[in-house]
């Protein structure tokens, strides 16, 4: 060793601590950066909860507004809010979910219930309840069940929408068909005929591939698209559903599904491409603002002239398993499921509100909404609504595989019985995971 | 990685051409040694932010990816060792082998498509006239900003139904719609997008062409042949090892498109790519696996395909370039 490379080594060592220092820096920046994802607690005892939920832009403007009223209420607690489309939203929520940092509390449907619970990221309510945090009282119809499984409470319904067939009301009516409450499936491929003769429009858009509405055709001969763990139909059941509907569209009762993907976002409906469409009441709202017809409703066609296999569906409100804040989580359910003024902000655009004291301080004055509600209220009377089939663990994949290749199969690039194939094992694997 | 840095030019060995303490005095080789080592250690360290990164966020991801393509992997649940079961069942889903063929599809059709353009407008461009900076330029942009999903928005715009594209064709009686709703015309419009895109594989050629010797042109000219033939007996050949390079990086690009095909097959809500899966290109299926139905495992094993496949093709690749690109003599 020499004396002389003292003095070297000295600034060999300032380099090495340097950029020691550099790096050192850097993955600070790096810890911090992690580190503000989880935080929520401040001194003063603000509490800050994130609420992310699906939807668009105009969703958001009246969110945001029943939030400041939340805030202004509970002036403890800060509300974070994150919106995308349905799809992205649960690609999102997935990867947050398991990086072990999802919202607190969150938008939720029937869905999706089994499957997180499963998954350990549903928060059980019924505790929220118990300690005065959460009432589960002056829900409508019995929807306080909503959101029960094995017991647990791991949603709270905010909305309640069902299944409805919305029509364009000029179409029907020049075509002469006048769908009542009990009218059969027989009356509607008449209506359907009638509608293609008289009009030259197609009568419907595609209900082959809406999975909610072939539940509800199961559900009225005695099954049900789901089961607890699986499937409630065979491929038999479904063959005989897609070739009626290959037919429907080779023979121009169902709208050309080529038309109805180039059209898309935009509704088969509103596009005027077809007098008809399956799907949720609420519905009628957009289509309303995106066509230019007069939108209504109809009752879904049954078997047996009564049973239409009707449930309310709905959207609900969920909390993270293992957030900090399970009060602040129940509090904000609890007011924006009760509070009546978050009812006159939100009016039906996540459903008709839940609970009596929302429904009632919303009084729709458009015919649009005015004619959600009489419909819902249709249902009531006619006395038709029956409880939810439960959805297994693996159900949200079974529905975007069920539209996908129902379109496939219209489209004529595959033939029913490829189709049914492809469903079962797609579901089968989906299921099983 | 290290030997990069040690051989740093300005410290290595080097006769110090002004002496600044005394008489110059060779050192010793055990101080050199001992030197070399104290810088070696500072240049790792200065690279340890690099060298951090690259073994959390690169070489880290890589391994556990290849460990989970043998899990069943869900994301939220440990993953569970399943074997070989991944690729067995990525074979025997028609879903799969209809991404791959779609991929295979894409990238036979939009490479060669898309180079002969970029080679095409080269030549054009390589000749001198006025302007040329600005075409240059104005060529090379789209591939600037073509990867970005604005891009991809905008060319969906274009031909989505009753837009551009389908208002030109009706003008010409051709009644197909827009083209991002038809499962079989969505894939052509991403064949357009990329080769709209064949700025920078335009450049190397550019690049390419003024290395060919006029001398060559002149020679050619004197023995009386034609454009086309000086072009084939002479253009070609030259730039053979620019072609090479252009095809090899074009194949691979082509085989890793996903932004394009996600976002004009339809992206953000319903369908994930495209109607009835008319753009399911192979990282859009394996997007799909992976976060819309939680699958990692089976996603990674399809990462892992895929490179695979990739390295395969460009060991063909590499392997038929005896047989056309040449290099001038030594430059071997």
């Amino acid at each position: 060793m020499q004396q002389g490379g003292n003095a070297e080594r000295q600034a060999g060592r300032r380099t090495i601590l340097k950029a020691a220092g550099a790096s050192l820096a850097v993955a600070g920046l790096g810890a911090t950066a992690t580190a503000c994802g989880g935080g929520s607690g401040s001194g003063d005892g603000t509490v800050t909860i994130r609420y992310s939920w699906w939807g668009a832009e105009d969703r958001a403007e009246r969110i945001n507004k029943t939030i400041a009223l939340f805030e202004k209420k509970y002036p403890k607690i800060k509300v974070k809010t994150d919106f995308q489309p349905y799809t992205d939203f649960w690609k999102k929520f997935n990867t947050q979910a398991s990086g072990g940092n999802p919202p607190d509390v969150f938008q939720n449907a029937i869905g999706f219930l089994r499957k997180y619970d499963a998954k350990n990221v549903l928060l059980d309510l019924s505790g929220q309840v118990d300690a005065g945090n959460l009432s589960m009282d002056g829900f409508r119809a019995g929807l306080e069940k909503f959101g029960e499984i094995d017991g647990k409470l791991l949603g709270v319904p905010v909305g309640s929408n069902s299944m409805a067939l919305v029509i364009d009301k000029p179409v029907y009516t020049r075509a002469g068909v006048k769908p009542e409450q009990g009218w059969t499936w027989d009356d509607f491929d008449e209506a359907m005929t009638k509608i293609r003769d008289r009009t030259g429009r197609a009568g419907d858009s595609g209900m082959y591939g809406v999975m909610y509405l072939y539940d509800l055709y199961l559900r009225q001969n005695g099954k049900a698209f789901f089961t607890e763990d699986g499937l409630g139909f065979t491929e038999a059941d479904l063959t005989t559903w897609w070739t009626k509907a290959e037919k429907g569209v080779k023979s121009g009762l169902f709208a050309d599904a080529k038309k109805v993907a180039q059209i898309k976002p935009k509704s088969a409906l509103s596009a005027e491409l077809a007098g008809s469409e399956f799907t949720w009441d609420n519905f009628t709202v957009r289509y309303t603002s995106e066509g230019k017809s007069e939108y209504g409703l109809a009752p879904i066609p049954t078997t047996d002239g009564k049973r239409t296999g009707q449930y309310l569906g709905s959207l609900m409100l969920s909390g993270y398993k293992r957030t900090e804040h399970p009060k602040e989580v129940a509090q904000f359910i609890d007011f924006m499921v009760h509070d009546p003024e978050v009812a006159k902000i939100m009016g039906y655009d996540r459903g008709v509100p839940t609970t009596q004291a929302q429904y009632d301080a919303y009084r729709p004055t458009d015919p649009v909404n005015k004619a959600i509600a009489a419909y819902e209220e249709s249902l009531v009377e006619a006395g038709v609504l029956e409880q939810i089939t439960p959805h297994p663990n693996g159900a949200d994949i079974c529905e975007a595989a069920f539209l996908r290749i129902a379109e496939e199969m219209a489209l004529g690039s595959r033939s029913v019985e490829e189709a049914v194939e492809q469903f079962f094992t797609e579901s089968k694997t989906a299921l099983a995971g | 990685m290290g030997s990069a840095v040690t051989h740093a030019p300005a410290l290595e060995g080097r006769a110090d051409p002004e002496p600044r303490h005394g008489p110059v005095k060779s050192p010793r080789p055990a101080e050199l040694k001992r030197r070399r080592r104290r810088e070696n250690l500072a240049g790792y360290l200065f690279m340890s932010p690099w060298i951090a990164g690259f073994l959390l966020l690169t070489a880290g991801p890589m391994v556990a990816s290849l460990y989970f393509a043998f899990t069943d992997y869900n994301l939220f649940d440990a993953p569970r060792w399943i074997g070989l079961d991944n690729f067995s069942e990525m074979f025997g889903d028609p879903r799969w082998r209809h991404s791959v063929r779609i991929t295979l599809w894409y990238v036979v059709v939009g490479t060669p498509v898309k180079l002969i353009a970029a080679l095409g407008v080269a030549l054009l461009l390589a000749q001198k006239r006025r302007g040329q900076a600005f075409y240059r330029a104005a060529f090379y942009a789209p591939s600037l900003i073509g990867a970005s999903v604005s891009v991809a928005i905008v060319w969906k715009a274009i031909f989505s139904d009753d837009a551009v594209v389908d208002r030109t064709q009706q003008l010409f009686g051709i009644d197909a719609g827009g083209w991002t709703g038809d499962p079989e015309l969505i894939i052509y419009s991403l064949v357009a997008l990329t080769v709209w895109q064949f700025g920078a594989p335009m450049v190397i050629f550019l690049a390419g062409l003024k290395q060919v010797p006029r001398e060559l042109y002149e020679a050619a000219d004197v023995d009386g042949a034609g454009k086309l033939r000086q072009f084939w007996n002479i253009t070609l050949p030259m730039i053979s090892p620019v072609l090479f390079f252009n095809v090899l990086l074009e194949t691979i690009h082509s085989f890793q498109i996903f932004s394009s095909a996600y976002i004009v097959g339809g992206g953000a809500g319903g369908n994930a790519c495209g109607p009835a899966d008319g753009t399911m290109v192979y990282t859009c299926y394996l997007y799909v696996q992976g976060f819309e139905n939680s699958r990692m495992g089976l996603a990674s094993a399809m990462a892992w395909m895929l490179l695979v496949a990739v390295a395969l093709v460009t060991a063909v690749l590499f392997w038929s370039q005896k047989r056309w690109v040449h290099y001038e003599e030594g430059g071997r």
